[in-house]
């Protein structure tokens, strides 16, 4: 179970390329809320990344920003090396799928498609062949005449989709475009706007809530919170490798343990924490606070060898059976400590109230410095 | 159209400080246009009311409010509303409950009949009315045939022929809001008080009524403030006999030319049908009226 | 006692509606009398009347001046009113709710009294055109018709449309003309409608603006009817009911009446 640490693909390449969206030190205020802080990202040409963050966290915000339908109070966006900051929303060429697709309900679906292909008085006969292209493309064909209030929610998604990218834009904006959607079709929408554009090779900028829509469908995830980016990687830099605890917590399960450091050497440290001494790799003061993150499925029961493994005794809480896995809740004394352990084979006569030993690797340990609660 | 808020499409309401926006200028033509020709006008003419030759005066209302011949007009006034109103509810009310217990296409069609008369010129119908008033007129052939009366009588120029005319421009702005009330109340509170051993008399003061009060009052309102400033129906159907304040303040500008006296008299109008929104608006807000 | 009860209010209802069509059903006979005088029942048949609706001069001039002037505020009040109505539903001004009462309250203020205000300031300001006058006093007539129902056309819209059709390359102004026109057209068609008839028909604002030769129709009307009351007035009320009626059914083909109705 420890591969996410070791197997950690080569996804550096992209950010050495020249940034294709540059968004630098933007700075969004409503009234008196900053609601985006000095926000930076670049975005390689052709690239996929996700916006994920909780529930206003800035996400739409930006998205609005990058499409101009707001401006920003302070720093630049840029797209192919133009500077889009001062340029009016419509002369952006940046194509927008909506959260409720905002179709036009007095246009046919080929009227929809070809609106924007109109809009930049594209000819006539050229605007039959791009719209049938463009129904081509989301396998839409059969459907030219009807009425778009005629469809189902993953045809409406599909519309919308060949809508915003029959216009050729230079970056494609999608707004939770499956939070309308139930998850079955959810997941086969994924993988078809995926391979979509990868086909057409637009760069796209994807807004979402759910964390697992991130991790399938991305190039790279930027995990966002309260108007800042926290961590931009690869969905495996992003799981595997937080480089903070707000990361590490809002991407997938966690187990965290407080603790304090004891001693640190050749780049890792020691930690005493409620499960017992604990190493991992980094560098902090001896004293210092911190949190000890482990991803549920990187602990096995049972002893491991000392020099690459951390382990410790607990005591189950509770078991909770999924059928192919367990999840076994471990509790301490301390609030806020959790040690969550996912197991495929549940060992024999484990119930709540047995101890058990767990173990991990070292290198699947992360340490971050203590939120400080200070003042209280 | 979906009622479902677009997440990209930011809500509009929940802004804690206003930001200005370049886009708010479209409001600009329609705003300037309404304050220049709208509040500008109303509010010199509350102006003009304290103003004589002079200058700055109350001698507008010295006159309208300290002479009885107006203090009667306005009485009279109030007394057509408040008749016209009281009429307007007695019929309206079983009508509109009528109309909405009906189902169906009857319910479109007797509401299309009673909505057709509003679109109607307030002149055609009154024109029509004083035809019907007439000696030889329809209601005379009816009162007659019918046996109510020996020989055709003067119906024009009277009382009568003013609250029949009245309740006939004004019973459909009583009987919609009263309509559109009573077509939400569900039926079975009735039953249910029925079944509860309620008379039927009891069931209809303590149930009905104040579940339809918030209808009542929107209509007693319209009702009472289009009357009390009526003047079409009344200048045709009984002309100078019955005057009210709307005849004095026509007379005022176009005959007799006392500016004073007919600022005096409109911002008196003003007041009367303010006070009257206003206290509809508290009505409706304190459910139950009369209770509190 | 309960189905009495009701039998009662059917009756009544009857009663209301042939009462309501009285008057109009009263003019509509009078207008095929062959009867100079309003006799009831009429003697005989003709339409010598609408043949004489030819000659007179007077109201057709006054059918031809309100027409113009209900279609003009009509249209003005559409387009100030509905650029004012997306202010206030997005939000883009304080106070909306407060503008949004003040642009629809000349509804709500005895015509006479309007009429009255129109007048002085009009006198004040120097504004000696009847026709500009009487112009703008009716999109002021108009203005809270057209407020009502766009302003509920509206809060069923989903602007998120406008900004898809900007980011299809319409500016904001193109946007709002190709996408939120057509939707919300069923709003400007009644409002619209209402807002005709409310011009149209307006008797207590305009008897304070017109002069002797600049007359709108219920003036006109009214004066005849006061004046020289012959069936010729009756003919020609005939055909403004006529013309109402074809206009709601037109309307009702396009939007539902039901709908226009909620007042
Ligand atoms: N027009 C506005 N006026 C004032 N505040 C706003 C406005 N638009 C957004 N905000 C605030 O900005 C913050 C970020 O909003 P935003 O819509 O960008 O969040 P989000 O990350 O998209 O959230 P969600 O996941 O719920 O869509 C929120 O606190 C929101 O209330
Ligand atoms: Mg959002």
């Amino acid at each position: 179970m420890s591969q996410h640490a070791t197997a950690m693909p080569p996804a550096t390449e992209m950010h050495q390329e020249p940034s294709y969206l540059a968004v630098s030190n933007v700075t969004k205020r409503f009234g008196a809320a900053t609601v985006l802080d000095s926000l930076s990202l670049s975005v390689g040409r052709a690239e996929f990344v996700s916006l994920l963050g909780p529930s206003g966290c800035g996400k739409t915000t930006l998205l609005r920003l990058i499409a101009g339908l707001l401006a920003p109070d302070q720093g630049a966006i840029e797209v192919g090396g133009r500077d889009l900051t001062r340029v009016a929303a419509h002369k952006r060429n940046i194509g927008v799928v909506f959260q409720n697709y905002a179709l036009f309900p007095h246009l046919t679906v080929a009227e929809n498609i070809a609106y924007g292909l109109r809009a930049k008085g594209v000819p006539k006969a050229e605007q039959a062949k791009k719209v049938g292209d463009a129904l081509g493309l989301v396998r839409m064909e059969a459907f030219a005449d009807r009425a778009v209030t005629a469809l189902s929610g993953g045809q409406q998604q599909r519309i919308a989709v060949a809508r915003a990218v029959v216009v050729e834009p230079s970056l494609l904006l999608l707004d939770e475009p499956f939070s309308a959607l139930d998850r079955k079709l959810r997941e086969t929408m994924q993988i078809e706007l995926r391979h979509i554009l990868r086909n057409l090779g637009i760069t796209s900028i994807f807004v979402t809530h759910d964390q697992d829509e991130a991790l399938v469908m991305s190039d790279r995830i930027a995990v966002m919170n309260e108007g800042r980016i926290e961590h931009l990687g690869t969905p495996s830099e992003v799981y595997a490798r937080p480089k903070s605890l707000y990361t590490m917590e809002f991407v997938g399960q966690s187990s965290r343990m407080g603790g304090v450091v004891k001693g640190s050497s050749e780049g890792l440290v020691e930690i005493d924490t409620p499960f017992g001494l604990v190493r991992a790799p980094g560098h902090f003061m001896s004293g210092s606070r911190v949190i000890v993150g482990v991803r549920p499925e990187a602990i096995a029961a049972g002893e491991g060898p000392a020099g690459e493994y951390n382990t410790v005794r607990g005591t189950v809480a509770e078991v909770i059976y999924f059928g192919s896995r367990t999840l076994l809740h471990f509790q301490t004394a301390q609030d806020g400590d959790r040690l969550h352990v996912e197991l495929n084979r549940l060992p024999d006569q484990v119930a709540p109230g047995s101890a058990m030993t767990l173990r991990w690797r070292i290198d699947d340990s992360r340490v971050f410095p203590a939120p400080t609660e200070t003042g209280r | 159209m979906t009622l479902a808020r677009d997440n990209l499409t930011m809500p509009a309401a929940p802004v804690s400080r206003w930001q200005f926006d370049a886009k708010a200028l479209i409001a600009a033509p329609g705003l300037v246009f309404m304050a220049l020709a709208f509040a500008v006008p109303v509010l010199m003419l509350v102006g003009d009311s304290f103003v004589d030759s002079e200058g700055l005066s109350l001698a507008g209302y010295r006159k309208v409010l300290g002479d009885p011949y107006y203090i009667g007009i306005i009485g009279n006034s109030l007394q057509l509303a408040c008749i016209t109103t009281a009429v307007c509810l007695a019929i309206g009310y079983p009508a509109a409950w009528a109309l909405a217990r009906i189902r169906g296409v009857w319910q479109v069609i007797l509401f299309a009949l009673i909505f057709l008369p509003l679109t109607v010129s307030i002149v055609v119908k009154t024109f029509g009315l004083t035809i019907m008033m007439r000696r030889d007129g329809i209601i005379n052939f009816l009162l007659v045939n019918l046996g109510f009366i020996e020989r055709p009588m003067r119906l024009v120029f009277t009382e009568f022929s003013l609250y029949f005319g009245m309740v006939n421009v004004f019973l459909p702005f009583m009987i919609l809001p009263l309509y559109s009330v009573m077509r939400m109340l569900d039926p079975r509170l009735l039953d249910a008080s029925a079944s509860l051993g309620a008379g039927p008399l009891h069931t209809f003061l303590r149930v009905t009524l104040p579940l339809t009060m918030p209808g009542v009052i929107a209509g007693g309102t319209l009702v009472f403030s289009i009357s009390v400033a009526a003047y079409v129906t009344p200048g045709l159907l009984v002309g100078d006999r019955f005057m009210t304040m709307s005849q004095v303040m026509a007379k005022a500008y176009l005959n007799i030319r006392d500016f004073q006296l007919g600022a005096s008299m409109a911002v008196i109008m003003l007041v009367i049908s303010a006070a009257l929104i206003l206290a509809s608006s508290y009505l409706v807000r304190a459910p139950g009226g009369e209770k509190r | 006692m309960a189905l009495f009860g009701s039998l009662f209010c059917r009756i009544v209802l009857g009663l209301v509606i042939a009462f309501l069509f009285m008057p109009i059903l009263i003019v509509l006979t009078v207008s095929f009398s062959s009867s100079a005088v309003f006799a009831f029942p009429p003697p005989g048949f003709s339409l010598r009347w609408y043949a004489s609706l030819g000659n007179a001069d007077s109201m057709l001039q006054a059918v031809w001046l309100s027409s113009q002037i209900a279609a003009l505020s009509t249209a003005i009040s559409l387009v100030l009113g509905t650029l004012c109505a997306i202010a206030i539903t997005r939000g883009m001004i304080p106070g909306a709710k407060a503008v949004a009462t003040f642009m629809a309250s000349p509804l709500m203020l005895p015509g006479l009294v309007l009429g009255i205000a129109f007048l002085q300031a009009a006198r004040d300001f120097g504004l000696r055109d009847t026709y500009t006058t009487l112009l703008i006093a009716h999109v002021v007539i108009t203005m809270p018709f057209i407020m009502r129902t766009v302003l509920a056309s509206l809060s069923l819209f989903d602007f998120a449309m406008v900004d898809a059709a900007r980011m299809l390359g319409r500016s904001y102004p193109a946007a709002l003309w190709t996408v939120l026109v057509p939707n919300i057209l069923p709003g400007f068609v009644s409002g619209g409608l209402f807002a005709f008839i409310a011009s149209f028909d307006n008797y207590p604002v305009s008897i304070f603006l017109v002069d002797v030769r600049t007359k709108t129709l219920p003036i006109q009307l009214l004066n005849q009817v006061e004046m020289s009351p012959d069936p010729t007035v009756a003919a020609i009320s005939a055909l403004l009911i006529l013309g109402t009626i074809v206009a709601l059914i037109v309307c009702d083909r396009l939007v539902g009446l039901k709908r226009m109705a909620s007042i």
